[in-house]
């Protein structure tokens, strides 16, 4: 047993040097060699190979809770592996902390970065060196200049926007001269601009010779910066290769379990076509001039069992709003009307009441009670409600809506019971949307429903809204992924920089349009047509 | 020029602010109090509390809290006293009362940065187990007729009024001050209450950070409890009870941020002397001191709260600020188009 293991291990081994070898000859940096890792019984990673060469930009995707993270983890010592070694430049070390790796040249930029906010910029760079004050400072100065970047610093790290943070603590990794640099989601809170200087900065890391691992759920960005590609799903690799043997159907089929694909497809497309909406009824939902902090005059019409996509960039003012038509932040002008009762600034337990239920963004920051049960979170919307007890808390109500979400929504859980913070995003994300119908809703604002969240539970999300839709609930869906707004709208709208500047009807409605108004860039499509 | 505009931004600024308007204020109710040995007094009194902050700063700066810092105060005092009481020489003493110090420190930092036990929690279990000890070490009895050369030094004066031990404190508040804000390692600790995370992904040893924070805690709170029975001369069972609200109260009004990674052990050292002072100035404005703890209590609750709603107003209007300007940026290139 022992013996065949060793060999099946030489082989890959030796493929991997042939493959080397045969497409450039460049250093192979990183080389993961048959990490294993386990947490209880639950096995994160089943054997992960992955090499990285100088100069490569090598793009890792996967769902949630597909391992990337853990192995990240691994790879900057902050996890240790239970199998397997990881080789740097050829020589195999123990990363046991993170300041070994750090030592051997590895830096993580994290997905939030992890800067000291009371610090200025320049604190945060150079804490964790041992060198001299000055001679930091001199290089830090020269390595500014040299990436062509406008940082103050002496400013707070608090005060910086979330892209000149990964500025900073990308400097942080050039500084202590890394040249293995692992980027978690970098683009997944930036804005346009800020994703292009980005992406120059990754190509000129890239000319210097310094390897990158590029972890991203944009399947575009994939084609759009990386040299090579490696699908991860359930703790395995499942698909590896340079770029140019790709295409992005490929991609999401590696993305996919093997026998999931067909039916989502299938159900999908039976689901879009049955729908009419009647557009002549009264709208249930409708916004008049409406202004508040981040949002100008936005003016919009949501009909009965409509589907109303909400496109635009990260940082439109499409979360501020929801929020604002929810009762969370000050409304500054205008008027929303629900179903022909105005509901302009009235507090978020009166709007719920009044019928319109929203579902945040960030589940585990404004969305989850995470160490409540499932029963807790999915009836907490509906506390206020009579039937649920008038003092007492009616346990059986509890139990019986709760099973019913868990039923409808396909959530996957060992029991009521189960702390909602130990099920995977997806699931989590399926239960904030069971407990905002909860409160039975005649307008629902679904906030990114899908972000962060696998190609399997997206397919459940999506059932449910479809689901929604059917029962007359009209949902206003905010989402910068425009291939969700083309699978579910039947109308878009698109906000660009606080307000709305496009208006699709469902034939106008597909990803080259609402990518064009996302950005704003209507015009010189017109000037070159 | 920018040294002075740095030092009156500084969070330190308007603790020293309010304690002069403070003292100036009760200097007007009664004039004796503004009498310079009565407010060196202040200063010299505030020998227990300067330390005790200090050794609170370490654990809030790190974003934890140690309330177990009045009984291991009182704890060292007994051990120490009864020692030198019983004829031991000095060194042997003192180094024991170190020693409780630093054992304490590492059982605290064990709870908090390696199991992950919340900091009040644990060292509040820690604080029940060294007033039993103190129980259990004096059999309820008072620790008493310390050697007289060691109760004498307490008020051996350096210059005028000026005790020794004050000159030492406040000499040992400045070097600390400077290697916490000027060496790479001292500012280790301002990073791992500012942020842990972050800190450990730039290699900082965040877990050893903490349990070094916790240590430092301990042994202030022990050297604290030594220079108590020197002073006071006699060490009762409940001796320190209740020393750690003032301990945290001297911090927050120096301008340390409970939420760790802000403030300074200058400022905790000008928040100690407002804190010791309060029972004086009681007595000076005519008042019992018996309302000694309720002021302290609601001052430390008026400047938290105070501290937290300026946070979350000046985050909600920066916010908005930004919001705003996106938008106004939006009409402006709008109409430019146009």
């Amino acid at each position: 047993m022992m013996f065949l293991q060793n060999k099946i291990f030489l082989s890959t081994q030796m493929s991997l040097y042939i493959g080397g070898s045969t497409m450039q000859k460049t250093q192979t940096l990183l080389s993961v060699r048959n990490i294993e890792k386990a947490f209880g019984l639950n096995r994160v990673l089943k054997g992960i190979n992955l090499e990285l060469s100088a100069g490569e930009v090598l793009s890792l995707i996967g769902g949630n809770g597909a391992g990337k993270s853990t192995l990240m983890k691994i790879i900057m010592g902050i996890y240790q592996p239970d199998a397997g070694q990881i080789h740097i430049k050829e020589q195999e070390v123990n990363l046991n902390r993170p300041s070994v790796a750090l030592a051997h040249g590895i830096y993580m930029v994290p997905q939030e970065p992890m800067l000291f906010p009371n610090m200025t910029v320049e604190e945060n760079i150079v804490m964790g060196f041992d060198e001299k004050q000055a001679e930091l400072h001199r290089r830090l100065v020269e390595q500014i200049s040299e990436v062509g970047w406008d940082l103050d610093l002496n400013r707070k790290a608090g005060s910086l926007s979330i892209a000149e943070q990964q500025l900073v603590e990308i400097l942080r990794g050039l500084l202590r001269n890394a040249e293995i640099l692992i980027l978690d989601e970098p683009t997944s809170a930036l804005t346009f601009d800020e994703v292009k200087s980005l992406f120059q900065c990754v190509n000129d890391l890239r000319s210097k010779g310094i390897g990158i691992i590029y972890i991203t759920h944009r399947l575009t960005e994939v084609f759009e910066i990386s040299t090579s590609v490696a699908i991860m799903r359930d703790g395995v690799i499942t698909l590896s290769g340079q770029v140019g043997e790709f295409t992005k159907e490929a991609l999401v089929k590696g993305l996919l379990p093997p026998n999931r694909e067909e039916k989502a497809e299938e159900g999908g497309q039976a689901e879009s076509v049955a729908h009419v909406i009647d557009y002549s009824k009264p709208p249930v939902l409708e916004l008049q001039h409406f202004s508040g902090y981040g949002f100008n005059d936005i003016s919009l019409k949501l009909y009965p069992g409509e589907i109303l996509g909400v496109a635009g960039v990260v940082g439109a003012g499409r979360t501020e709003l929801a929020t604002t038509i929810f009762g969370r932040d000050k409304a500054l002008g205008g008027r929303v009307i629900l179903d022909g009762k105005d509901i302009t600034g009235l507090s978020t337990k009166r709007v719920i009441e009044a019928g319109l239920n929203y579902v945040p963004e960030d589940r585990h920051l404004h969305g989850l009670f995470k160490i409540a049960d499932v029963a807790v979170n999915t009836t907490s919307a509906f506390l206020p409600d009579k039937s649920m007890g008038r003092f007492l808390l009616n346990r059986k109500k509890e139990r019986e809506v709760t099973q019913k979400y868990i039923d409808d929504f396909r959530i996957k859980v060992t029991g009521q019971s189960q702390m909602t913070g130990s099920l995977s995003g997806g699931n989590q994300q399926k239960i904030v949307i069971g407990r905002s119908l909860s409160t039975g809703p005649k307008v629902v604002i679904l906030d990114e429903p899908t972000r962060g969240i696998d190609a399997g539970a997206r397919g459940d999300v999506y059932a449910i809204i479809h689901q929604l839709r059917k029962q007359g609930v009209s949902v206003l869906l905010i989402s910068s992924d425009m291939e969700e707004i083309v699978e579910l709208s039947d109308r878009a709208v698109s906000v660009f920089q606080g307000r709305i500047n496009a208006e699709l009807s469902k034939e106008e409605i597909n990803q080259d349009n609402l990518m064009a108004a996302a950005f704003d860039v209507k015009q010189e499509k017109e000037v070159i047509a | 020029m920018t040294t002075i505009k740095k030092l009156t931004k500084a969070r330190e600024a308007s603790s020293l602010l309010f304690l002069v308007v403070l003292f100036a204020i009760v200097g007007c109710i009664n004039k004796d109090f503004l009498a310079p040995s009565s407010i060196m007094a202040c200063f010299n009194d505030s020998v227990v509390f300067t330390l005790l902050a200090v050794g609170m700063a370490f654990a809030i700066f790190i974003g934890e809290i140690d309330v177990s810092i009045g009984s291991n105060l009182g704890f060292s005092a007994a051990v120490v006293g009864s020692m030198l009481r019983d004829g031991h020489s000095f060194v042997i003493s003192f180094l024991t009362g170190l020693l409780i110090g630093v054992l304490v420190g590492l059982f605290n930092g064990w709870g908090v940065a390696v199991l992950k036990i919340p900091s009040l929690i644990f060292t509040l279990g820690t604080n029940g187990i060294l007033r039993g000890m103190i129980f259990l070490y004096t059999g309820g009895a008072w620790v008493e007729n310390l050697p007289p050369q060691f109760t004498a030094f307490s008020s051996k004066p350096l210059v005028s009024n000026l005790t020794v031990y004050y000159a030492v404190v406040i000499l040992a508040v400045v070097v600390i001050h400077i290697l916490l804000t000027r060496t790479k390692k001292g500012k280790y600790f301002i990073a791992v209450g500012d942020n842990e995370g972050g800190a450990t992904l730039v290699g900082i040893p965040a877990t050893r950070t903490k349990v070094l924070a916790y240590v430092f805690c301990g042994v202030f709170a022990s050297i604290a409890g030594i220079i108590y029975a020197s002073r006071i001369g006699f060490i009762t069972v409940i001796a320190g009870n209740g020393y750690e609200m003032k301990a945290v109260a001297a911090c927050v009004i120096g301008g340390i941020s409970l939420t760790g990674g802000l403030g300074s052990v200058i400022g905790a050292c000008i928040g100690a002397v407002i804190m010791s002072s309060v029972s004086r100035i009681l007595v000076f404005m005519g008042f019992s001191s018996d309302y000694d703890n309720t002021i302290t209590g609601l001052m430390l609750i008026t400047i938290v709260v105070l501290d937290a709603l300026l946070q979350r107003h000046s985050a909600e209007r920066i916010r908005r600020e930004r919001l705003t300007n996106r938008a106004a940026s939006a009409a402006q290139k709008g109409g430019e188009q146009a």
